[in-house]
């Protein structure tokens, strides 16, 4: 059994990618807070069983490129479930983006990701213990 | 290609085409306040008339995502402001002068606009900074 399978690790890794697929929705929505007809997106939170395996559908099956000459897939290239709720005030332009609320959602996912990977640190720490060379 | 970029690179590139959009933005914003007063060169012809940008979402393939972009520079089509002045060099038969069609408030409010925007664009920047920081902490634990 190698370190990467314990529970705790591979929980915290996938919450790890999810924060960072998360910036990268927020910032999609940022830099897009002035183009007529966007809409923000977001992504849901997701939940871990015992083993650190993450429960319930984890978004659709995203497309690979079976070959280098394979044009290569886009615009869905999310691997974790999106968030349909996600902004509720639509401007005359058609632009749902609010600038606040991005802003504190990038903040409280900069924290989450903080306290996730000091969490990571913390658990390899414990193993480096159980080895004895804490 | 998206595979050699992790998410948090693809956050950064993302942000900065949402600065450099803004940044092309204000360049219009200082251009139609600086000609506010520009009226024609030839008696009785047009003066400056105001830019209005646009932007368009594209579809960036490198960075597989949502990217801003300035579109096309458009020509404000409202009126222009009428001042009788005969003594203007630029005055038509009647006396009257036009001047831009450029209103200093809303350009004002504009560049305001451009400019919370454009420090929305920089906040995301120093959080995926922060994040990317955490990441290298865990290998200095």
């Amino acid at each position: 059994m190698s370190i990467s399978d314990l529970p705790v690790l591979s929980a915290l890794r996938t919450k790890m990618q999810w924060h960072q697929e998360r910036q990268r929705i927020l910032s999609e929505n940022v830099a897009n807070s002035d183009t007529p007809n966007f809409k923000p997106r977001d992504l849901v939170e997701p939940k871990f069983d015992k083993t650190g395996a993450p429960v319930g559908t984890m978004g659709t099956l995203p497309m690979m490129q079976t070959s280098t000459s394979d044009i290569a897939p886009f615009g869905g290239g999310d691997s974790f479930d999106q968030n349909k709720r996600a902004g509720f005030e639509t401007r005359p332009a058609g632009n749902a983006v609010s600038l606040e609320d991005e802003m504190t959602k990038s903040a409280a996912n900069q924290m989450d990701y903080a306290a996730v990977t000091q969490l990571y640190s913390k658990s390899l720490q414990v193993i480096k213990i159980a080895i004895g060379k804490g | 290609m998206a595979e050699d970029s992790g998410d948090f690179a693809r956050s950064m590139g993302i942000a900065t085409s949402g600065l450099r959009a803004q940044a092309g933005r204000m360049r219009v914003i200082s251009e139609n306040i600086a000609n506010a007063d520009s009226t024609a060169p030839t008696a009785g012809g047009d003066p400056y008339r105001r830019k209005v940008p646009t932007f368009t979402s594209t579809l960036d393939r490198a960075l597989d995502a949502q990217v801003v972009a300035l579109g096309r520079i458009r020509p404000d089509q409202s009126d222009f402001r009428v001042k009788y002045e005969p003594g203007n060099p630029a005055a038509d038969a009647t006396g009257s002068v036009k001047y831009p069609n450029v209103n200093t408030l809303i350009e004002m409010t504009d560049m305001r606009d451009a400019q919370r925007s454009y420090e929305a664009n920089l906040n995301i920047i120093s959080a995926t900074r922060a994040m990317i920081q955490r990441t290298l902490d865990i290998l200095k634990s």
